[in-house]
């Protein structure tokens, strides 16, 4: 017996139930532009977008990374790039006094305009980006150079910063270190054999000396042997069984080998090590020879002022090639970003198309089932209508 | 007088057509009411011969229209959507919490996010307390996630406690109904009466009872219908027996006679179902997985944090946390190993590393007899515990201590055997990147001055003796610069002096300072503190001063060792998470409650549609048609006014033959 009171009922209400969650699902679909607005809407791709999302989070964060580290970059090939200026302006005047151009007088001026420059050097090397030294590897709250002065003039320069670069993750497994050592930017690494200017015969030995830079070795004589200094403990040569190869150490502990066997007179011989060349201590040796502070000959401080052209020859080209290195670190990861800003466009891209509700869609949608849900109240009121009790008297 | 009882019996039984169409009228709209019939039979009165006389109509039933196995089948339905119903219901509430998708960085994925980004701007910037205090603040924001969804999801486990009392005492009113209208309707069947009415009451409570518990029902004579419920006998005949709720051996939520405490986990049907399931099995395993994710990210993390220092630099005192115990055996997450100490000399900076023995004898398997150890064996530190078990370390004054696996600035006396005339000194620095704790032993090649001499070499090996590296140290090396040894980030100097063939020293190397897990395990030096979602929180130490973010492990403090090391968690697998990442396990509790919900919705709305089927059918068999109802009605009326008109002629009948006479 169908048509009973109840199954009218229940029909109807359910047809309105169904109808109208299905419109307040796509009511919701339409008001937040997305057709999965909780997990259980298509559980499959709300996981993808849960990890489309966090994949674009971190993705921002890499380019964000990048931008930083691309900005200590910058920093650096500009402080770089104006060291490397410095440096070939103060050869061009070394190469003057070397052709005789300048007198005493020129000199004084060239040594104090090295001087400056020494200090705006240290200045630069001490650069801090947003608070952290830029030049001091891994450790970025203390100045990495630090000078020792006699007077108001730098007597030496020491690095004190970290010996391990700071490597920063700017991709997924690609790291770039922003943060340089400066003892490696500054310093060139490529030791040859050290090279005597002056006539007390003194020579390299067979070991392989450690000192860096320039020194200055003492060549005494204490009446009985002569005495070896480079500004650590004295040898007396009288105490060493080879002569060929005495090792005289500095304050640091690092070594010059000496073969003393021909050491013919006392005096001061300048011991270059080519390719262990710092900045700050070339030009301290440059300024200092302007002034002549070791009181050479003219003939040996030529020599020595030749060597000294040579070593800014060394730190200058060691400059250049640090900012084509970092200007290349920075092309690298620029074009690192704009491959990330890609995944990026196409992580978003997935993760709309995996969310985006179609507006067209859900207007048809709506339409129909608005439709429906007339019809069914259209139908249950047409059904409640008919009633034999209508004809009963 | 034959006649006029034909005349009397129809009209009396058009009577009670007329009683159950205006009862079955007035019914239309009632819940559980079946539509009712009047059964009319022929009624025998005097024999004449072998010949019948009719006697007119008696009404020998009013019979309800039911269909038994219909309604057993509505029963069963009832039940499982029931169980559905209170099933997503309470998973939607749950989808809700997680709120993932209600905004673009809300919910947990983006916290754990933020987290890990954190830990990624801090490699840039250690030293920067900016990013020191963004990393606590997204590591609070993330721990304090994951305890609002443990309260979350701990209050409604309490909420579905309640809920299932509640729906045990209703059980067992309407059990009770059940059984009373049994007795009522046993007593009027026995007579002979009608108990349409108390069967149409009690069958409606049972249905009710179907949306509640899943039943079964055996009609027996009478019209006594027994309800068993999950092999509970509910109702037998008039008694009833009532349920209530417990907790199993298994801590699982459960069902039982009232007063037996033989609880059962095994209903299927109904409300209560539903609340057990969820209690028992959904919630408590979502419950689970977020505590395992929380301890997961936890123990990873403080794995590593323990082992590292922040700027703030080495220690004077840390505390642990409280322990339950103090026995190690029990503790989750320590296991026999070492955890090794650093003690700083700050007057002068010398340091002396010390092995702590973890549960590797009946001397180290407590916290007091560690901290007995500590005080002991290291030298300036003293390790105390208190009635808590919590652990504290305290250094004597000049001196501080860490966990650093950061080696030794030389090797130990005891490991070098230099047999030349002039011993050289020998340094080492950098950050061992090997996968575990090892001893490198250096083997001198040749004999001679070191960087003077021609075939002076270092050759290097592992405790497995494997070879490592064959590092030149005469001619061409220039003491004391620094040499990396090959694949290890160790770094060592030499200054000048002069080895024999076959001099040697070595070093110990450390991955991890930490193998027994027990700094881990007791909070020393923790980033995190708790072990699941509802007590995961930042150690007040790190809230205090966000210096203290271990981010190192290089000897110098400044390095972002540790804080690289625990960024590349976020993309580690582990086998507690099943093989996933932490952001992988948790994107997967979500699809998974959404997974569960969308398959129940679905279930629910098919069972929905089949209840609606069943009812209709039901209603075309017990329902009320009032058309139907209305056509009985002109039949009986066109009856009762025949019977009537018949009655009249009867008596004209009688009248002419009183005339005669």
């Amino acid at each position: 017996m169908g048509g009973t009171l109840t199954s009218i009922y229940n029909n109807t209400s359910f047809s309105l139930y169904l109808n109208s969650k299905a419109m307040s699902k796509l009511q919701e679909q339409a008001s937040t532009g997305s057709k999965i607005n909780r997990a259980s809407d298509n559980p499959s791709a709300a996981y993808q977008i849960l990890g489309l999302n966090s994949q674009k989070r971190s993705l921002d964060n890499y380019m964000s990374t990048i931008s930083d580290a691309s900005g200590i970059l910058e920093m650096s090939t500009t402080i770089i790039g104006s060291m490397s200026d410095e440096i070939s302006a103060i050869k061009v005047s070394l190469n003057q006094i070397l052709s005789g151009t300048y007198d005493e007088d020129g000199r004084e001026r060239l040594a104090n305009q090295v001087n400056d420059a020494l200090e705006q050097m240290v200045s630069l090397a001490n650069t801090k980006h947003s608070g952290k030294y830029i030049f001091g590897g891994t450790d970025t709250v203390n100045s990495p150079y630090e000078v020792e002065r006699t007077g108001s003039d730098i007597t030496s320069v020491t690095y004190q910063g970290s010996y391990e670069e700071r490597y920063i993750e700017v991709a997924p497994g690609v790291t770039s270190n922003a943060y340089h050592v400066g003892d490696e930017l500054f310093r060139t690494d490529n030791r040859g054999t050290p090279v005597f200017v002056g006539d007390t015969g003194a020579v390299g030995g067979t070991g392989t000396s450690s000192i860096k830079g320039n020194a200055w070795l003492e060549v005494t004589h204490d009446g009985t042997d002569y005495n070896l200094s480079i500004g650590g403990a004295t040898v007396d040569l009288g105490t060493v069984a080879d002569l060929s190869n005495v090792a005289v150490k500095n304050a640091n502990g690092e070594v010059l080998y000496v073969d003393a066997r021909n050491i013919s007179s006392t005096g001061t011989e300048m011991v270059s090590v080519p390719g262990t060349y710092d900045i700050f201590n070339v030009l301290i040796s440059v300024r200092d020879l302007l002034l002549n502070e070791q009181d050479l000959t003219t003939t040996q401080l030529n020599e020595c002022r030749k060597k000294l052209s040579d070593s800014l020859d060394e730190v200058n080209s060691l400059l250049l090639s640090k900012e084509t290195s970092i200007g290349s670190k920075i092309g690298f990861i620029e074009d690192l970003k704009n491959t990330l800003e890609n995944i990026k466009f196409n992580t978003e891209d997935e993760a709309t198309l995996l969310q985006e509700a179609d507006i067209a869609e859900i207007a048809i949608d709506l339409a129909r089932r608005e439709a429906l849900y007339q019809l069914t109240l259209s139908v249950a009121g047409r059904l409640m209508s008919m009633t034999l009790l209508d004809f009963i008297e | 007088m034959a006649d006029y009882n034909i005349g009397l019996s129809g009209l009396g039984a058009i009577q009670k057509a007329f009683d159950v169409i205006g009862n079955n009228i007035a019914n239309a709209a009632t819940d559980g009411y079946h539509r009712q019939r009047v059964e009319l039979s022929p009624a025998y009165f005097t024999q004449h011969g072998s010949v019948l006389i009719g006697g007119g109509v008696e009404v020998t039933d009013i019979r309800r229209v039911i269909d038994n196995l219909l309604e057993q089948e509505i029963y069963r339905q009832q039940s499982q959507l029931g169980q559905l119903a209170q099933e997503t219901n309470t998973l939607r509430t749950i989808e809700n919490a997680f709120g993932d998708f209600s905004t673009e960085d809300g919910g947990l994925n983006a916290a754990i996010d933020k987290f890990f980004t954190s830990l990624q701007d801090i490699q840039a910037g250690s030293s920067d307390t900016i990013m020191q205090n963004q990393l606590v603040s997204d590591a609070n924001i993330m721990a304090s996630q994951f305890r609002s969804l443990g309260e979350y999801i701990t209050a409604l486990e309490s909420q579905l406690r309640l809920e299932a009392d509640n729906t045990a005492e209703t059980i067992n009113t309407l059990v009770n109904q059940v059984a009373e209208f049994n007795s009522k309707i046993e007593s009027v069947v026995m007579v002979d009466g009608n108990a349409n009415a108390m069967q149409d009451q009690r069958d409606h409570a049972i249905s009710q009872l179907s949306e509640l518990i899943g039943v079964q029902t055996i009609n027996r004579e009478n019209g006594v219908v027994d309800v068993t419920a999950g092999g509970i006998p509910l109702v037998v005949g008039a008694s009833a027996s009532s349920i209530e709720i417990g907790i199993t051996s298994k801590a699982e939520l459960g069902i039982a006679v009232k007063g037996s405490s033989s609880y059962s986990t095994d209903i299927q049907g109904g409300k209560l179902a539903g609340l057990l399931s969820l209690k028992n099995e959904i919630l408590s395993g979502i419950h689970n997985d977020l505590d395992t994710l929380a301890a997961t990210i936890v123990q990873k993390i403080n794995q590593s944090h323990v082992q590292g220092v922040g700027t703030a630099g080495a220690f004077t005192e840390l505390t642990g946390w409280t322990n339950a115990t103090e026995e190690l055996a029990d503790f989750e997450n320590i296991t026999a190993g070492y955890t090794y100490i650093r003690v700083i000399d700050t007057s002068n900076g010398s340091v002396v590393r010390t092995a702590i023995p973890v549960m590797q004898g009946a001397s180290s398997d407590t916290l007091s007899e560690i901290a007995d150890y500590i005080t002991n064996n290291v030298s300036h530190v003293t390790a105390t515990v208190n009635s808590s078990n919590q652990l504290t370390i305290t250094a004597a004054s000049g001196y501080e201590y860490d966990f650093l696996p950061a080696p030794l600035s030389e090797p130990k006396t005891a490991d070098i055997n230099f047999n030349g005339t002039n011993d050289p000194d020998v340094g080492i620095s950098g950050i061992y990147t090997g996968s575990a704790n090892d001893k490198l032993t250096f083997t001198v090649s040749g004999t001679g001055e070191i960087g003077v001499d021609n075939d002076l070499h270092l050759i290097v090996r592992d405790s497995a003796m494997n070879l490592i590296d064959t590092i030149n140290i005469g001619q061409g090396y220039a003491a004391p610069s620094t040499i990396t040894v090959k694949g290890t980030g160790i770094k060592i100097e030499l200054s000048t002096g002069d080895l024999v063939h076959g001099d040697s020293f070595s070093i110990d190397v450390f991955a991890n300072t930490d193998t027994s897990g027990l700094l881990a395990a007791t909070g020393i030096n923790t980033l995190f503190s708790g072990n699941s979602a509802i007590n995961m929180n930042v150690c007040n130490d790190i809230m205090d001063n966000p210096a203290r973010v271990a981010t190192s492990l290089g000897a110098d403090m400044n390095d972002n060792a540790n804080v690289e090391k625990m960024f590349n968690l976020r993309e580690e697998a582990f086998t507690e998470l099943e093989g996933m990442t932490f952001g992988d396990y948790y994107r997967q509790i979500v699809a998974d409650i959404g997974q569960d919900l969308s398959v129940k919705q679905l279930s629910k709305d098919n069972i929905e549609v089949l209840v609606l089927n069943l009812n209709n059918q039901q209603s075309e068999i017990s329902g009320v048609d009032i058309n139907e109802e209305s056509a009985n009605l002109l039949i009986y009326q066109q009856m009762f006014q025949a019977m009537a008109k018949y009655m009249s002629t009867i008596s004209t009948m009688l009248d002419s033959v009183m005339e005669i006479l």
